[in-house]
């Protein structure tokens, strides 16, 4: 037998006891459980929170009164700057908070109580899911504070509150690549130092490859080719849309790549922390 | 009943290094059994295995009945676990804590705050339950770990080194522990390197060293089988003092610990003291210090393996 078949039968059938109702109240319960643990820890981290909060709607502020002058309308195809921007700087955010939010992840696996919730009868997928309920929830936050800030600048939505809430759909759903994808590089590196390393090499070329700042339209075709295969860039596209334009059935496909990206980061982070649980600790 | 636990062959090795090597454990429902060892010899490989966090390479390990690879879900709902290391909490309380870990164990939700009161008290933190993990000091840390360890009433309580690293206080507190668990009727299984504490607490222990069960039984069968007493030397001339007492009629077994010190495994003490000074005199050896004891499981460890535990346990 190979050692994945072992770690598959190791952690396979946690992920099914019993059946049914009772099954999915337990799921329920676990992922309450571990994602009240990260809100307790965030309201008693007032700095973390406050900071965290207001930081996208500081760079809205920033970006709005400062950058604009230097930009080009012709180049962005819009006049309303902070329109363009507002879907950057919610990606901007959330690829942030990608990598702050896997660090719970990356202390658990290092001070070990990772052994201890595994030594317990939880589905496996329960950690990572908690993970990502609370960062969709602290992220929708933080969302409609910087979109609150836009509309005081100024900025209207063109698809209204509806568009609002689909806005806020797409932030999820990126959200889902962008954890699932730092949480398996918390889980892949052999230590933390790697993990700043590489999450520190990664999410600036991640946002300059996409469309945050510059309309594909306006980049040179080497650039639009890899900003074409960057997720981000359709998260920007759907909503950025959503704001400047209107309902348009681009933001359809793009969600649709989205989701699917989803599918493959989810899948990356689920065979890491397979992984890492199966097989680890020397004794 | 299936036996609490067994295993049969297990077998683990990480690259060329084997870490456990044909293990056969058998530990019967109530027991405390100790596991008992120096650093490196696989005690916390095995309870990683027996706690499903590690899969084993062959063999097979059950837990209550459930085999370790092919039910672990049933296993972990049966074990409580107590790390080597003290779990990390960041910024909650310790009641918050064990609130948590409760509902991860899917206690129902009305019953949590009263279990967890419950499992607080046991180990004397309800008084500190509300001031967070961070203001604790580390033994209380550890009795907290132990609350979470005993909240679900496992079957099987794991208890990797509790002990370890605790000023006496604590660590009595941790013996008082397990000591009223005993009678609560769940099986403890103790890994430690701390002989006295494996025999204070233990009703069965099992030396394992490089990953092999080297002898196991009660405390008291262990020390009996080490014969009647150990008469201790301490001299310049180890080697030359073993050649000339070697052949006496008296003298079971000589080993040379790892501070030069000479154990003498013997009937009686009381013919054996005198005769041993007056061969060294005889022969002009030099005694420092001759001591005799009852065997200790030091002893037992040193009889089989030809190292003292207590030396080894302390090696850093």
């Amino acid at each position: 037998m190979t050692v994945e078949q072992i770690e598959e039968k190791q952690s396979a059938p946690a992920d099914s006891p019993g059946s049914g109702a009772g099954t999915r109240r337990q799921y329920a319960q676990e992922v309450l459980a571990l994602a009240r643990r990260w809100w307790i820890e965030l309201l008693r981290e007032r700095l973390n929170l406050v900071f965290s909060l207001a930081q996208p709607a500081i760079w809205l502020v920033f970006f709005g009164a400062g950058v604009e002058r230097a930009i080009d309308t012709k180049v962005i195809g819009t006049d309303d700057y902070i329109g363009f921007m507002l879907a950057g700087i919610v990606t901007f955010t959330i690829v942030g908070n990608g990598v702050s939010g896997a660090m719970p992840l990356l202390w658990d696996k290092e001070t070990g109580y990772l052994d201890r919730l595994m030594s317990m009868p939880i589905a496996r997928s329960s950690v990572i899911v908690s993970r990502f309920v609370f960062q969709v929830a602290q992220q929708s936050a933080q969302i409609l504070l910087v979109v609150l800030v836009a509309l005081a600048l100024g900025v209207r939505i063109a698809t209204g509150p509806f568009g609002m809430l689909v806005i806020l759909l797409t932030a999820a759903l990126l959200t889902m690549s962008v954890t699932a994808a730092f949480s398996a590089l918390a889980y892949a590196v052999p230590q933390h130092g790697t993990f700043f390393a590489v999450a520190g090499f990664v999410s600036l070329p991640l946002l300059f490859m996409s469309n945050a700042f510059v309309p594909l339209e306006a980049m040179p075709v080497w650039m639009e080719v890899v900003a074409r295969l960057n997720p981000l860039t359709y998260a920007i596209e759907a909503m950025r849309t959503l704001v400047l334009n209107g309902w348009e059935p681009r933001v359809a496909a793009s969600l649709a790549v989205l989701l699917f990206a989803g599918a493959i980061c989810l899948a990356l982070g689920t065979w890491q922390f397979r992984k890492q649980t199966g097989e680890r600790v020397r004794g | 009943m299936s036996p609490a636990i067994e295993t049969v062959a297990l077998r683990k090795t990480f690259g060329d290094n084997v870490a456990i090597d044909a293990l056969d454990l058998s530990v019967e429902r109530g027991d405390v059994f100790g596991l008992l060892g120096p650093n490196g010899a696989g005690k916390t490989t095995t309870i990683r295995m027996l706690t499903t966090l590690l899969a084993p390479d062959s063999g097979a390990a059950r837990v209550c009945g459930f085999d370790v690879s092919a039910q672990p879900s049933e296993v972990r709902q049966r074990i409580g676990y107590v790390m080597q290391r003290v779990a990390y909490r960041g910024l909650l309380t310790g009641r918050e804590c064990v609130e948590i870990e409760a509902a991860l164990y899917h206690l129902p939700r009305r019953e949590i705050p009263v279990l967890a009161e419950a499992a607080l008290d046991a180990v004397g933190m309800l008084p500190h339950a509300d001031r967070r993990w961070t203001t604790y000091s580390g033994g209380m840390q550890k009795r907290l770990d132990l609350a979470c360890g005993l909240l679900h009433s496992p079957e099987v309580l794991v208890l990797d080194e509790p002990s370890l690293g605790l000023d006496v206080q604590s660590r009595h507190n941790v013996w008082e522990f397990v000591a009223d668990r005993r009678l609560g009727g769940a099986t403890i299984l103790l890994a430690t390197n701390y002989l006295d504490e494996a025999d204070r607490l233990c009703n069965k222990v099992a030396i394992i060293d490089h990953g092999r069960v080297v002898v196991q039984g009660s405390p008291s069968e262990l020390k009996r089988s080490v014969g009647a007493d150990v008469v201790e030397v301490a001299t310049r001339e180890p080697e030359r003092l073993r050649r000339v007492i070697e052949t006496e009629r008296w003298v079971k077994k000589i080993v040379i610990g790892e501070l030069g010190d000479l154990h003498i495994f013997v009937e009686d003490a009381a013919v054996a003291l005198p005769a041993v000074m007056r061969i060294g005199l005889e022969h002009g050896i030099g005694l420092e210090r001759v001591t005799y004891s009852q065997p200790s499981l030091d002893d037992v460890f040193l009889l089989h393996t030809g190292r003292e535990l207590r030396e080894v346990a302390m090696a850093p």
